[in-house]
């Protein structure tokens, strides 16, 4: 038997030296670890469906240059932190100073404050789960050039949403590690949006880690909208740690791609910690979505709820894991998982997999999964009211994943996802 | 206006129109009745344009033009309308959205300009009253957790908004008490003009004491074995559809009851 590809060498040398010593060696000692390993195949449970679709050439090992050009970007409302290729753009962000809440660059923190924080990347993530395999987060550990620290501290409150773009301009093959730490004190409350975006066609990677710490109390919404091109890979891990009475509060608005992975792991770690998790994605053409989110109920007296739509087209790919792991201590848990599906096509793939592991005995577990096409009484009932069929295709479509969307706190987003959608549909059903 | 010659029309290579002759011209109100399985809803469907039907003979024209040869979508344009037996529940769509989606589509057909959410707002609340819902139901589902009633009460708005050439009445009166009954016939009644048809497929005669038909229609086995004016509903009431020489199930289950 052939033995399984390893992470090429040439992904193992970051060039950037521009960070404190701390966050050198932590990132060595990622790489060093990451020497020899296997790419996850169709065998390594969490990548069988994504597995053929990672394509790492080693052309995409180099670094894509910061100071490549930027794209249009998008107009944000709010506090905005724009990011090129991984790397912050300081005249392209635009916020003031503000009561209580630190945005920093890693390349700007002291010593001291640098080895805290590398004391607790990755610490939110479980590296246990790729057995064998390289757990592509720890790539981003390895290769991160630049990365965003933003510290709230207690009860500080941001009365506007941060967005931080993600771009990536792919006018040359290579790839970018986009990083971000958020430290929400006690009480302190904060709505991160994050928009991933691309310019240029060559193939690129993008490796993106965010970690949110809550203390007592916290409350974080996150947004992610992932609209890169065609053209790029990504790879996204998303991880959260609660602590008592947190709350955190996920939106996800994902477009296909050739490859498309988002890792969302929540572990709820003080009593009466929350979180809500909601997800969107579309496919189309030969695109790929694979969202796989892990909650661990440590504590006891947590609530999850947790809701995630799929839709796809054509010859597309869509994939949902979804883990529950209700750990032996975490009495009076409650959570609540649902999956639902829409195949608009034959020769589209949806799969989709709940995982639950409860460990208490006096637990509320639900969950349901679902995949279905759609409906053609609805279809009939419709256009017999003189709608034409696309946009019978569209309302019926839409009504699939509204709820969702409308669920969105931040206007500005959901007005951009539905402009994309739009896209879609018209993509879609064409010459319907 | 409606003329339809020699109707064949089956499902899943099962034929249940055999021959359907109808002519209704505009003004008038035509009843169709007949017992389960006659053919009743399959002929309102397949004017409706449903496509699980297959036409296999025949001929359908609306004002000259041969419907067999549009969509759907289109037939709605020309002005036909269905009121269905089974409103379909779409959870998502709202009724609003639904209702000034399939507006703005006859008027862009017929070169008028669509009307903004105020201005459809207005009208729809307006028309709502018409049919005794309450305008709240706008921002529901499209008859997300409606009561029978109040699903053929939406139907009824639609015509009222939509404002066909024919409206086909699917077994409209069913599951209404005799409130809802009233409201949606008078709905019906609100509809009937010199330049518009009715066609009224029932089962009971009851709702023909409310709408009152011009020509009544007894359909069987797929075909129309007997027509009348008005007075036939009343007869065939009195002596059941045993007088005809059909057999009618649920008749019989109701007399095997008793």
């Amino acid at each position: 038997m052939k033995p399984a590809p390893t992470l090429s060498a040439a992904f193992l040398h970051p060039a950037g030296q521009s960070l404190p010593e701390p966050l050198l060696a932590l990132r060595k000692q990622r790489g060093t670890a990451l020497v020899d390993m296997p790419l996850p195949t169709r065998k390594t449970e969490n990548w069988k469906y994504s597995s053929k679709y990672l394509k790492l050439t080693d052309d995409m090992a180099i670094s894509l240059p910061a100071d490549g050009k930027t794209g249009s970007g998008l107009a944000v409302p709010g506090y905005k932190v724009a990011f090129l290729n991984g790397v912050m753009l300081p005249e392209a962000s635009d916020y003031p100073d503000l009561d209580g809440i630190t945005i920093e660059r890693f390349g700007d923190l002291d010593d001291d404050e640098a080895a805290s924080l590398a004391d607790r990347m990755d610490s939110t993530l479980d590296n246990s789960s790729d057995k064998g395999a390289v757990q592509m987060a720890r790539l981003n550990s390895a290769r991160f050039e630049d990365g965003l620290l933003i510290r709230l501290r207690p009860d500080a409150v941001l009365d506007q949403p941060l967005f931080i773009v993600h771009e990536v301009n792919a006018d040359a093959s290579g790839s970018a590690y986009p990083r971000i730490f958020v430290d929400a004190g006690r009480h302190s409350q904060i709505t991160l949006v994050e928009e991933y975006i691309s310019s240029g066609d060559e193939p690129v990677m993008v490796n993106t880690v965010t970690e949110f710490t809550l203390g007592d109390g916290a409350n974080i919404t996150s947004i992610r909208l992932n609209m890169e091109g065609e053209n790029v890979q990504h790879i996204g891990a998303t991880g959260v740690r609660q602590l008592r009475s947190s709350r955190f509060e996920s939106h996800c608005v994902g477009f296909g791609g050739p490859l498309r992975r988002h890792d969302l792991q929540v572990r709820l770690e003080g009593e009466g910690a929350e979180c809500k998790l909601n997800g969107v994605v579309v496919t189309q053409g030969k695109q790929h979505y694979d969202n796989h989110t892990t909650i661990e109920h440590v504590a006891a007296h947590c609530n999850s709820e947790e809701t995630y739509r799929n839709i796809a087209a054509d010859q597309s790919h869509a994939v949902f894991n979804g883990r529950i792991h209700i750990h032996q201590d975490a009495q009076k848990s409650n959570a609540d998982m649902n999956n639902k599906n829409l195949l608009l096509s034959n020769g589209a793939e949806i799969d989709t997999k709940p995982e639950l592991e409860i460990y208490a005995d006096d637990v509320k577990c639900a969950h349901g999964a679902t995949i279905g096409q759609l409906d053609e009484v609805s279809l009939f009932y419709l256009v017999s009211r003189g709608i034409g069929r696309r946009e019978a295709n569209v309302l019926l479509t839409m009504a699939f994943i509204n709820e969702l969307v409308e669920q969105i706190p931040v206007e500005q987003v959901r007005d951009t996802a539905h402009t994309r959608l739009n896209q879609f549909f018209d993509q879609t059903f064409e010459g319907a | 206006m409606l003329s339809i010659k020699n109707l064949h029309a089956s499902v899943e290579g099962k034929e249940i129109l055999k021959g359907i002759n109808l002519e209704i011209k505009a003004g008038e109100v035509h009843a169709i009745m007949g017992p389960n399985g006659s053919g009743k809803s399959t002929l309102s469907q397949v004017l409706a344009g449903n496509e699980a039907f297959e036409i296999t003979e025949g001929e359908i024209t609306l004002n000259g033009e041969n419907l067999l040869d549009l969509e759907t979508e289109e037939r709605a344009r020309e002005g036909i309308f269905l009121a269905f037996q089974y409103p379909v529940e779409i959870p998502g769509v709202s009724n609003l959205q639904f209702l000034r989606t399939a507006v703005n589509a006859m008027r862009h057909h017929k070169g008028e300009a669509e009307m903004n959410a105020a201005e459809f707002m207005k009208l729809a609340k307006e028309v709502s009253k018409q049919v005794d819902l309450d305008p709240a139901f706008l921002k529901r589902g499209v008859n997300e957790g409606f009561s029978g009633g109040e699903k053929k009460r939406n139907e009824i708005m639609q015509a009222l908004l939509l404002q066909p050439k024919l409206a086909i009445l699917d077994e409209t009166d069913s599951g209404l008490d005799i409130d809802a009954l009233q409201v949606v016939s008078n709905g019906v009644n609100a509809l009937r003009a010199e330049d518009r048809a009715i066609l009224m497929v029932t089962h009971y005669q009851r709702l023909l004491n409310h709408i009152v038909p011009d020509h009544v229609h007894v359909l069987a086995g797929g075909k129309i074995v007997k027509s009348g004016g008005r007075e036939l509903a009343l007869e065939l009431e009195e002596r059941g559809y045993g007088w005809l020489g059909i057999k009618d199930d649920e008749e019989a289950a109701a007399n095997s009851v008793n």
